[in-house]
């Protein structure tokens, strides 16, 4: 019996050590955000020093307009950015998804932009969009267009980061999409073109929805970035003009550096951590019924053949 | 230590402090470029040995702050951006002058602090007097002008004379120079400003609110930025932003200075650290063709302050001999050696020097500006980086989706209100 208890927990035991210092690397920072959050700190004093305030920094931030703007401008950037990227990154990888000549090649190049530095994406859509010597307008001037206020003009700003982190993020969503494609079962295909599928019927009845829970892990990853960018809009706009592309991450970076306000940024932090918790813990829930789904759908297939 | 000098048995002020090595933090930027050419000449007169750590001014502020708040730091002495003056004397990190400069083994007699330029000085260096910012009976000594900056007027002589257009003297002239050269000079832009949202916009308001008259707050804190001089102020920036060159509304002051260096612009009204650059046949196209005014009047004169100062801080190990590279560094001497380098002067006998003058020609207007330079053109508090943020963004709205002046300035008097009444500056009424 005793001997049946020790066998139990060794693996635990085994694992314990690794467990530890995980957790411990994991949950300090995190909570140490969350004591901050509480304090009135500024950078010039010690944690030690600082005020403890309690639920101050949160309650403040619910009536600070530039905080609520901001919230608005990522939750409008972050979806719309990463259904954009979901729509392309998923088409392509369909229509690329056959053996013909140049297709690895044309791949690789397809992910090329996911591998530049956010700060030399920045820099480098920052260029093209300059109002006289950019690409845009110099190609939109020669076609005898009037130029287009690429970034000085708020609602251009927001499509000009829109466009550039679509370009450089989409890539990400059609590597992992394609792989997905490549690994379905052959046998749910083949069932489905036994009884009479066509083209598009095979996408939407089939490989979608075989597809979904690896999309569903995608979308969460990039919804995870998408909240946090940072580089390329401080770069390209650095939030304006106004307040048109200042996205969370520039105002937390600005209140802890510029506003010196080291509370209120780890406050704010923990309203995004919160709503990413929420967004997470939705889409593995949403993830488990497709896995369910995705398992029945092979099921089918396998009885079919 | 060949060259050394001074602690050679005759003992001499260096002499205690010879072999030791100062460790300093300072910004990538013209002036301290120029400062590391001269240092070799501060290290052969006094055998003591300096390490620069020199990093991007942004960077350096970040790396100041965890600096100061160590027992013991690194940094035997700093340059601080003019707004850290607030953050860190606030926080009694940065050593009170007197006491080094009450000490007759190390403050030299023939400094002539008296020379330094007062509006840097007061802007700068001092803390604890008038508004807690500016000199007054209780103010002191905290730091010294060392890469501080003025604002001036560059123009281009050649299209002003093609044009008959005379150099601005007041802010009528300067708006009507502004908006007529894109008129009569096809595909040149008025004056290249700042206007980013942000930093840079609020930047740019502010250097025209002082001169026409404005102030962000009255003696008592009460916002008036969103009077008359405030509305007229936000007028002048929008048209001058209108009448500049494509894209002016996105400029920082790299992308303001480049517009004019490149000839997109005739006029360029900011730091005068930006004049070696114009001058340079190899970065600019406008070399030899700019002509320097002091910036116009508006309902008085008042040019920007701003830039660096030099401080030792409170954590620092070696304070003495640190006080001994300050004075060096900020005396006639070592003024006149840094600006001949390319530096900015710290003393008006520095812009009189004439071998300066035969080399940057336009050093004596530079001097003459100074005498107007405002040490309260803008508010240096701690809760100023709030309310900087807030007066860019603003100012951004009305420059690039019309928001209305007045409308948007009203904004800005409310929310300034509101963080200088949670500061406690509203404490005593």
């Amino acid at each position: 019996m005793q001997t049946a208890n020790v066998n139990r927990l060794t693996p635990y035991l085994f694992l314990a050590p690794a467990a530890i210092v995980m957790g411990v690397a994991l949950l300090y920072p995190v909570g140490y955000m969350i004591y901050a959050s509480f304090l009135d700190w500024n950078p010039s004093q010690r944690i030690g020093e600082a005020e403890f305030v309690g639920l101050r920094n949160y309650t403040k931030l619910l009536t600070d307009e530039a905080f609520r703007e901001s919230f608005f401008v990522t939750l409008k950037f972050a979806s719309i950015v990463v259904s954009l990227e979901m729509l392309l990154g998923v088409g392509l990888a369909l229509l690329l998804d056959r053996n013909i000549r140049g297709m690895s090649t044309l791949r690789t190049l397809f992910i090329l932009p996911m591998m530049i530095a956010p700060i030399v994406v920045g820099l480098m859509w920052r260029y093209m969009y300059h109002p006289t010597v950019g690409i845009f307008n110099r190609t939109l001037k020669s076609w005898g267009f009037e130029p287009i206020p690429w970034l000085s003009d708020g609602s251009w700003a927001f499509a000009s980061v829109i466009i550039a982190d679509v370009w450089q993020w989409t890539p990400f969503i059609f590597i992992l999409s394609l792989a997905a494609l490549q690994s379905l079962p052959q046998s749910a295909m083949e069932a489905a073109r036994i009884d009479g599928a066509n083209g598009w019927q095979l996408i939407w009845f089939v490989k979608l929805p075989l597809m979904m829970p690896v999309l569903i892990v995608t979308l969460l990853l990039r919804l995870i970035d998408a909240f946090k960018v940072l580089e390329v809009i401080l770069v390209m706009t650095n939030g304006g003009p106004g307040l048109s592309t200042e996205i969370l991450s520039l105002r937390i970076s600005r209140t802890a550096s510029e506003f010196r306000e080291l509370g209120e940024a780890a406050a704010m932090s923990n309203y995004l951590l919160i709503l990413l918790m929420i967004l997470t813990a939705a889409m593995f829930l949403y993830n488990k019924a497709m896995e369910a789904r995705a398992a029945r759908l092979r099921a089918a297939a396998e009885a079919d053949l | 230590m060949a060259g050394f000098a001074v602690a050679d048995g005759h003992g001499g002020p260096y002499a205690p402090y010879a072999g030791t090595t100062l460790v300093i933090n300072v910004p990538a930027h013209p002036h301290y470029n120029a400062m590391m050419k001269v240092l070799p000449q501060f290290t052969e007169e006094t055998g003591i040995e300096v390490e620069v750590d020199q990093l991007q001014y942004l960077k350096m502020r970040e790396r100041q702050t965890l600096e100061l708040t160590k027992d013991e730091g690194d940094y035997d002495l700093i340059s601080y951006v003019v707004f850290s003056k607030a953050d860190y004397v606030f926080a009694d990190q940065l050593e009170n002058l007197a006491r080094f400069f009450m000490n007759p083994k190390l403050a030299d007699p023939a400094y002539d602090a008296e020379d330094l330029i007062d509006g840097y000085v007061a802007n700068i260096g001092i803390a604890g007097g008038f508004k807690g910012y500016l000199p007054g009976a209780t103010g002191s000594l905290f730091g010294i002008p060392y890469g501080s900056e003025t604002s001036v007027l560059a123009y281009r002589k050649d299209i002003f004379e093609k044009h008959g257009i005379a150099t601005p003297e007041n802010y009528d002239q300067l708006l009507d120079a502004a908006c007529k050269i894109p008129e009569v000079e096809e595909g040149m832009g008025g004056m290249a400003s700042r206007a980013a949202s942000g930093h840079q916009a609020s930047h740019a308001f502010l250097l025209h609110l002082a001169p026409l008259g404005g102030r962000v707050f009255d003696d008592n804190w009460e916002p008036i930025i969103n009077n008359e001089a405030g509305v007229a102020a936000a007028n002048a920036l929008k048209t001058i932003v209108d009448c500049g060159p494509e894209g002016s509304q996105t400029f920082g002051p790299s992308e303001a200075a480049a517009a004019f260096s490149q000839g997109q612009a005739a006029m360029f009204m900011d730091s005068i650290a930006f004049a070696a650059g114009f001058e340079d046949p190899t970065k600019s196209k406008v070399a030899g063709k700019v002509g320097y005014a002091l910036h116009p009047e508006g309902v008085r004169r008042g040019s920007q302050t701003g830039g660096f100062g030099i401080a030792i801080p409170k954590n620092a190990q070696n304070k003495e001999a640190a006080f001994l590279l300050m004075q060096w560094l900020t005396s006639k001497k070592g003024d006149l050696a840094v600006a001949m380098a390319g530096g900015n002067p710290s003393r008006f006998s520095t812009y009189e020097n004439a071998e300066l003058n035969a080399k940057y020609p336009y050093s004596a207007t530079f001097g003459e500006a100074l005498k107007y330079a405002d040490p309260d053109w803008r508010p240096i508090i701690p809760t100023w980086g709030k309310i900087n943020a807030d007066i860019g963004t603003t100012m951004s709205q009305v420059l690039t989706e019309g928001l209305d002046p007045q409308e948007a300035l009203d904004g800005v008097a409310e929310r300034a209100r509101a963080i200088m009444d949670e500061a406690g500056y509203y404490t005593w009424q």
